[in-house]
């Protein structure tokens, strides 16, 4: 098997293909810290993509609460649990990718979820690990947490579904590395939903073909970012190109924050699929659960972002999520305003550091009435 | 990428070929007689008088263990075959034992099937891989579907509510509202014309393929079939014209000679795909 090198685990792997990497690298970074679960992303993704019959229950994009919803139900602690325990404490991952852990006959290790795992997609919205004691809510840090993750595809550089379709039905695309599955070629023997540790391929049982998310690739093709990103309430959402490792661009929001701030961390690294939607992890939630989650420097993660209002590039790097509906090549931080560019070099938006304020007088004269809100 | 991985697979296709014929000739199944009964166009009869005269030949089904995902147990150890032909099309009748009848499709809900093979162009000296064949040396695939079976059975476009009966509909569903032309991008594989996804015309997949990965429908499908479950056993007629149009079938004549290969999936044990049970080359004549 080809050897590949997955910069994610900082190391080389296995992989059933050669490690050819495409022209440019979409990518997706998240921040978990904004989201609160209003499933706008969902619904947009939803009326877009799936709204045919047999995929009624099938969500491309969706947010569940962590640690205990899921979609579909156990996805990520039914692969950990088969993965077993991995030594994840080292820069160089030593632990065994999901393509080393193969058993003998296959490509991955990998499971079939049952067809109920996809019947509550919104299961456990909101639980928190415990029961919050009395006058638990004062306390510092909270003793109970629960934090909201949003999913798509991850259009892995070196994705699961694609090593385990064994009639090449997926493929991944030269010009922008979105992972499609070929609706003209796939056969549905559900190899890819059995091999993505995500989860993120499904089965339609009306075509009896599996689906997935497509990257909204005729909005990028056209420069644009993907409908999830574009009416996030929340603005949590970037979607641009990440460089290929080594070669990263300090003026590109998305490998600044991923490579040089290192403030957004793959799901699940260990996994050696090298994903390409990156989250910035809460800060709020205990290390160990998200060491396992997001990587071993996920603390540095936590603490640059709690101090990016000191910082004014990565200052300036976040307030650009969802500032455009344009594709962000390239980004500044100039005279207090964070400025973005499309390849072009044409201008895009200038968000502010601190939006202007306007005070108002309490009572408007013109309609005689007292304002309900001021500023 | 796609191309070494093919490359890798084929070598090791080969050398599985290879080893196959080698294990065949100590224990070669008997050979199959197609009979010419009369009639005309399909034989698409299953289980009727017309089969009582067929020779019935017992074909050891082999663990798939050459192409990833491999399937060492398969679950269905045997198949009898029988073959008939009236001149312009041949039939073959499949039946198995199999105590779970499959044929509704869920994600972790797999149907039945059988599929047979033929070589496109039979050459005695130098036949095709039984493992679908080579690049240079194709076979067509016509692969039976328990689904689709259940599909032409119902008569109608499969619902939500056929899987699951107390699904509600969507609020809206666009290819309601949309011309056909408009709707189509809606409809995923069956709009773009796949034909596992198009319910209704035939039970039985007409394809052709070179090797491991190949498999490909066929642009003038006119295989067709039917299939019973009926005592624990499926009983399945598969059956093509002699004189196919289009390319990548075979041509094939009364007293002539072929081969054929059986393969076949058990859809409560998750078979599906390269996870499959099949059969090495089975001499087969067509009566005068």
């Amino acid at each position: 098997m080809p050897k590949v090198m997955n910069w994610q685990i900082g190391r080389e792997m296995d992989y059933p293909y050669e490690g050819k990497r495409p022209d440019a690298q979409f990518a997706m970074i998240i921040d978990t810290n904004k989201c609160i679960s209003c499933q706008t992303c969902t619904v947009a993704c939803k009326s877009t993509w799936t709204s045919g019959r047999g995929q009624e229950y099938m969500f491309w994009n969706n947010v569940e609460t962590k640690p205990y919803g899921f979609y579909p139900l156990g996805w990520d602690v039914n692969i950990l649990s088969r993965h077993g325990v991995q030594d994840i404490s080292g820069p160089v991952y030593a632990g065994k990718t999901l393509f080393e852990s193969a058993p003998d006959g296959t490509m991955v290790l990998g499971y079939l979820p049952e067809d109920v795992d996809y019947a509550n997609p919104n299961i456990s919205e909101d639980d928190s690990v415990g029961q919050m004691d009395t006058g638990g809510f004062l306390q510092m840090p909270h003793m109970q947490w629960m934090y909201y993750l949003p999913r798509i595809c991850n259009h892995c550089t070196y994705p699961a579904c694609l090593a385990s379709c064994p009639r090449q039905s997926i493929y991944k695309r030269p010009e922008d590395g979105i992972v499609l599955i070929d609706q003209s070629r796939c056969q549905g023997y559900r190899e890819c939903v059995r091999g993505c540790p995500y989860k993120k391929p499904f089965f339609n049982s009306v075509t009896r073909t599996s689906e997935k998310c497509v990257g909204c690739y005729p909005a990028v093709e056209q420069g644009r970012q993907t409908q999830c990103t574009m009416t996030c309430i929340g603005k949590i959402r970037l979607q641009g190109f990440i460089s290929p490792p080594g070669k990263e661009r300090e003026d590109n929001p998305i490998d600044y924050l991923v490579r040089i701030a290192k403030v957004a961390k793959p799901l699940y690294p260990q996994f050696g699929l090298e994903p390409n939607v990156y989250y910035i992890p809460p800060i709020h939630v205990p290390s160990p659960f998200l060491k396992q989650m997001f990587g071993a420097d996920v603390e540095a993660a936590q603490q640059a972002y709690r101090k990016a209002a000191d910082d004014n590039k990565l200052l300036s790097a976040l307030l650009l999520f969802g500032s455009t509906p344009s594709i962000i090549s390239g980004f500044s931080a100039q005279n207090g305003q964070a400025i973005a560019v499309n390849k072009k070099g044409e201008e895009l938006v200038r968000v502010p550091f601190k939006e202007p304020i306007f005070v108002r007088p309490g009572f408007d004269e013109q309609f005689q009435t007292h304002r309900s809100n001021a500023t | 990428m796609k191309r070494m991985f093919s490359t890798l697979f084929l070598a090791a296709a080969l050398g599985m070929c290879v080893a196959g014929v080698s294990q065949a000739a100590e224990s070669a199944p008997e050979s199959l007689q197609a009979l010419r009964v009369s009639g005309k166009g399909p034989i698409t009869d299953v289980g009727g008088a017309i089969w009582s005269q067929a020779k019935a030949v017992k074909v050891a089904m082999q663990p798939q263990v050459v192409a990833v995902p491999t399937n060492p147990t398969p679950a269905i150890k045997e198949v009898t075959v029988r073959s008939l032909h009236n001149g312009e099309w041949l039939a073959l009748q499949l039946e198995w034992q199999d105590y779970t009848k499959s044929d509704t499709v869920v994600v972790d809900g797999f149907a039945d099937q059988i599929a047979i093979e033929l070589p496109v162009v039979y050459d005695e000296k130098s036949p095709p891989s039984p493992m679908m064949g080579n690049v240079g040396s194709r076979v067509n695939v016509l692969q039976w579907r328990a689904s689709m079976q259940k599909d032409l059975d119902r008569g109608r476009e499969m619902k939500i509510q056929d899987i699951y009966p107390n699904a509600p509909d969507a609020d809206l569903y666009y290819t309601d509202r949309l011309s056909k032309e408009a709707g189509q991008p809606y409809l995923g594989a069956k709009g773009l014309g796949n034909a596992v996804a198009l319910q209704g015309s035939s039970p039985v997949l007409d394809m052709m393929a070179e090797g491991f990965g190949t498999l490909t429908a066929r642009s003038q499908p006119q295989a067709t079939g039917k299939g019973v479950y009926k005592d624990g056993s499926w009983h399945v007629t598969i059956t093509v014209p002699m004189a196919p149009a289009g390319e990548n079938a075979p041509k094939l004549a009364v007293g002539g000679k072929t081969v054929v290969a059986v393969a076949v999936w058990d859809g409560g044990s998750q078979e599906v795909g390269s996870r499959k049970a099949w059969s090495d080359w089975v001499n087969l004549s067509l009566g005068q």
